[in-house]
């Protein structure tokens, strides 16, 4: 950053006697405009019509594609359908809560592009409380949620807020027990930090680096998921059950606000991931040209991080619903000390390997393309055994 | 802490709701999540079924049977047609009866895909409705080809059935019980047994055999308590004893015995006892007519007469009175879903709302057949 | 004990539950969606896929309607109205009205299978959606025409003679009661 400040005023373009705080300033209010409105609030609607995609393709139908080629403009005619809309505030709700618990829950989501690390040089603040920033900042839509099913002055709504709380509360602590095998691995917090402690190949990553990363990994994707609202833990906008949880008195753009948030989070799910345990950016070194080597880098973060919002939308197709008991069953009983033992584990790991051990990151990674071949012959077993016509073409 | 002053809520799960399956109403006095409460509130689509029959005659009510039940409309058929017959005594013709239970057992299947869909699809799994969708799309695919109507069928008669059938159906209806064999054991291993379903499914809602008998429980509902009961076996009537088929019951394996898994699985077993029964009928079906003669102005003689048969539900019951004119003077159906909304209000003290859903899912509950 | 034993069962029947149902939605991604693209992007058209039997909106085809009432009596819900009365000069049977109420009509066939020449028939046609509740009462006379008369022979008048084969072999697909209709499928499987 202070090198492109330096670059910038050496140019001559702001005049000889910028200060240089000023055209930090600048730039950041340009970079945060191009990533905001470039890239968080347009995938927070794109992924809404690849998610219908998806699950269309996996029940056996079609999904979206008429609006535009292969119906890629649907997300854009929903928002000005929601746009159109009535803004209903009902009577009796407390209409300021009510008008700003969508807002908090977008700024949840927006907060953490800040420290979202597309490329070695492509972060708009490379915090050294990175990872920790990210995860507390995303603890936010408690906030709007509970606030949303309270002044709606609805009694289902009310149920969905509550659930809604207590979820996303209590899944924090899997989460953040899970990121501290990694800050043990790599002894900072920062985004950077953390990927250029790993490498570019898979048996560098951290998800193989030892069994203890790999469950952590695993639980932290869950809780992380749990924490966004997604299916199998959708029970705040249990569609079958309170219609639409906290958000059924929204109507209009207010309740889009909650649902790109749902789905803006995908890719802060995916980022915190793919940051943490699958190498981020790293990209095998092909080219001196920086400016190369950065959109390398920053397609092979885009790849890991979509790939694993394509994985959400997976699950949520394919799973049903936890109860809210089982939720936090499932969270106290079975995550927290799972999480801890991960924790323990890998401090014993890093006190008898201090510079990591690559034969276990090997074993590791054969380990997974053996998991990866079984899954593959599972699922040529079912496209055999169903005698159903196959199809590869994605568009239809 | 036992101090703490609590309030009920009393909230209402309306006529319109995503899951509740039609138009129906609960209102619900819960403590939170738990409920104290559930007490239902039917007739939102009561349509006066019985007492049109008085006015349309015996040949003119067979499309109204149709929608007494629209998810399984072949029994309902099959119910009116052996009620006039049993009243007038005509007796069906060997192909006919064969052609009835190839329809009805089809129609078995649908219905049991649909129920078992929209039981996933309420406990959150949207994938498996689709699919069981598909399946039933490809069942009224082929029914269309039998008798041209895909949901209200209007297929049978009074003395058999309205067409007979068409050439080259039989080994599309073969063909399609190959495919559908398969696709049963794939539906199980997406969400059957799935560690989460069965977790939402086991120990909800369980009713004991002797609540059963005594709430008037029927079809898998009943059979889920170990309890061994089917018209089909114990009553038997049509051709059916001439076919080799097993009858399902529950046996408390994944949780207590009469739980909501144990109807979702009495369900799908049953669905791969009618595929059996299909084939041997598809395989064993005599030449001969469908469709005795009857008079176009039906008259049978004074008197009543009860039948009992299995449609997808359970124990339908079907009770006409004739006056000797051509209109009946009484029509009744006797239909297992009104006794299933009697025990709900019993099982739901104790439950969360979760359960609700699940438990008038598993009771497969559909409102035409409540309200008529 | 048992309860270790139990809790390390869990974790593993959620995993390999959860890993074969993934596999099953993995594999619908290959197959082809079973979706009809209803109505632009089909070869052919719908009405032309559905099968004869196919229980569509009513026609009548008058050049074969013999005038006898037998739909008007069949129908449960009395949605058709026919005004056919008795020609004093000429002494033939003359059809001056035949409605259908198509809003009314639930589509069951009562009122085809008693008809002896197959005029009044289902079509494969569904799409009758339209503005306004008077066009969906069906005129099918324009002017009073003449009933049918079936003659004892084949027909002669070869205009009228195609319409006849398509109502005879309508009829045909009904069952015919107590007669010895014989099976296509006869040979014991």
């Amino acid at each position: 950053m202070e090198t492109l400040v330096h670059n910038l005023i050496a140019s001559g373009a702001f005049g000889k006697n910028a200060s240089p705080s000023m055209v930090a300033a600048i730039v950041v209010f340009i970079m945060s405009a191009v990533v905001f409105l470039g890239v968080a609030f347009p995938f927070a609607g794109i992924v809404s019509w690849a998610e219908r995609r998806v699950w269309a393709r996996i029940q056996s139908r079609v999904g979206p594609n008429r609006v535009g080629p292969q119906g890629f403009l649907q997300w854009l005619a929903d928002g000005v359908k929601h746009v159109c809309k009535e803004d209903i505030i009902p009577d009796e709700s407390d209409a300021p809560l009510f008008k700003m618990a969508p807002y908090l829950v977008m700024l949840a989501f927006t907060l953490p592009w800040a420290v979202m690390p597309f490329s070695s040089s492509l972060i708009l603040a490379d915090l050294n409380v990175g990872i920790l920033y990210m995860t507390s900042v995303t603890a936010l839509t408690v906030v709007g949620v509970l606030m949303a099913g309270w002044a709606s002055n609805d009694k289902w709504s009310l149920i969905g807020g509550i659930r809604s709380a207590a979820q996303i509360v209590s899944y924090e602590i899997p989460a953040g027990l899970s990121i501290f095998p990694v800050v043990l691995m790599t002894g900072t917090l920062s985004m950077q930090g953390i990927i250029r402690a790993q490498g570019w190949a898979p048996q560098h990553w951290f998800l193989f680096a030892n069994p203890f990363t790999f469950v952590a990994a695993n639980i932290l994707y869950i809780s992380a998921l749990a924490e966004g609202n997604r299916t199998p833990f959708d029970l705040p906008e249990a569609e079958s059950e309170l219609v639409a949880g906290f958000a059924t008195e929204y109507s209009g753009m207010r309740y889009l606000f909650f649902f790109m948030a749902e789905w803006g989070n995908l890719f802060i799910i995916g980022a915190i991931i793919a940051t943490l345990f699958l190498g981020g950016w790293q990209f095998p070194h092909v080219t001196k040209n920086v400016v190369a080597m950065n959109i390398l880098q920053a397609i092979t973060f885009n790849v890991k991080v979509l790939f694993l919002v394509f994985v959400s939308m997976w699950i949520r197709a394919t799973l049903p619903r936890v109860r809210i008991d089982q939720l936090m069953t499932l969270c106290w009983k079975y995550f927290v000390p799972i999480s801890f033992v991960n924790m323990i584990g890998t401090a014993v790991w890093v006190a008898i390997w201090p510079d990591g051990n690559s034969l276990m990151g090997y074993i590791m990674l054969a380990g997974a393309i053996a998991l990866a071949a079984v899954f593959t012959q599972r699922v040529i077993y079912y496209l055999r055994r169903s005698r159903m016509e196959v199809y590869f073409n994605p568009t239809i | 802490m036992s101090t703490l002053h609590t309030e009920e809520m009393t909230l209402n799960m309306g006529p319109q709701h995503p899951s509740t399956h039609g138009v129906l109403r609960f209102v619900v006095r819960a403590d939170g999540e738990v409920m104290r409460e559930a007490i239902p509130d039917v007739g939102y689509l009561h349509r006066s079924i019985e007492k049109i029959a008085e006015k349309v005659g015996y040949h003119g009510f067979m499309p109204y049977t149709d929608r007494v039940d629209y998810v399984c409309a072949m029994f309902t058929n099959q119910g009116w047609g052996m009620a006039c017959e049993k009243l007038a005594n005509i007796e069906v013709p060997h192909r006919g009866e064969y052609c009835r239970v190839i329809a009805a057992e089809f129609n078995r299947i649908a219905s049991h895909l649909l129920s078992v869909g929209a039981m996933a699809m309420d406990i959150g799994a949207v994938t498996p409705f689709t699919h069981a969708i598909r399946e039933r799309e490809m069942i009224n695919d082929l029914i269309e080809e039998l008798c041209g109507a895909r949901l209200t069928f209007n297929y049978m008669r009074i003395g058999g059935v309205a067409w007979d059938l068409p050439p080259g159906w039989r080994e599309k209806a073969l063909a399609y019980l190959d495919h559908f064999d398969p696709i049963l054991e794939e539906y199980n291993a997406l969400i059957s047994w799935n560690k989460i379903y069965i977790e939402r499914l086991a120990n909800v809602g369980v009713i004991t055999p002797a609540e059963a008998i005594n709430y008037n429980l029927v079809g898998p509902n009943l059979r889920a308590c170990g309890i061994k009961w089917d018209i089909r076996k114990d009553i038997p009537y049509s051709v059916y004893p001439e076919f080799e088929f097993d009858v399902p019951i529950g046996d408390g394996h994944w949780g207590k015995l009469g739980d909501s898994m144990d109807r979702y699985v009495v369900r799908i077993r049953e669905m791969a006892e009618s595929s059996k029964i299909l084939r041997q009928a598809l395989h064993k079906i005599p030449g001969g007519p469908v469709l005795a003669k009857v008079a176009r102005n039906f008259k049978p003689p004074k008197g009543e007469c009860q039948i009992r048969l299995e449609s997808g539900r359970g124990d339908m019951g079907w009770y006409v009175v004739s006056d000797g004119t051509g209109y009946p003077w009484r029509v009744h159906v006797r239909t297992g879903s009104f006794a299933a909304m009697g025990i709900i209000q019993k099982l739901s003290a104790g439950l969360m709302i979760a359960d609700l859903v699940t438990l008038i899912a598993s009771l497969d509950v559909i409102a035409p057949e409540i309200d008529r | 004990m048992s309860a270790v034993s139990e809790y390390v069962g869990n974790i593993k029947d959620a995993v390999t539950s959860i890993f074969e149902g993934m596999a099953v939605t993995a594999s619908h991604f290959m197959r082809k969606p079973y979706t009809v693209q209803y109505p632009d992007r089909m070869p052919v058209r719908v009405q032309d896929t559905l099968p004869f039997r196919y229980r569509g909106i009513l026609e009548v085809d008058l050049e074969i309607c013999t005038g006898c009432l037998a739909c008007e009596r069949a129908c449960p819900i009395d949605c058709i109205v026919i005004v056919v009365d008795k020609d004093p000069q000429t002494r033939q049977m003359l059809l001056s009205q035949f409605d259908i109420d198509i809003a009314k009509c639930m589509y069951c066939g009562l009122c085809s299978e008693p008809c002896p020449t197959g005029s009044i028939h289902h079509t494969t046609e569904f799409e009758g959606a339209d503005y306004s509740l008077e066009s969906l009462i069906r005129r099918f006379v324009k002017d009073p025409v003449m009933a049918y008369k079936p003659k004892k022979g084949p027909e002669t008048d070869t205009r009228i003679a195609p319409i006849l084969n398509r109502g005879m072999t309508y009829l045909d697909q009904w069952a015919q009661p107590g007669g010895e209709k014989p099976a296509e499928e006869e040979e014991p499987a």
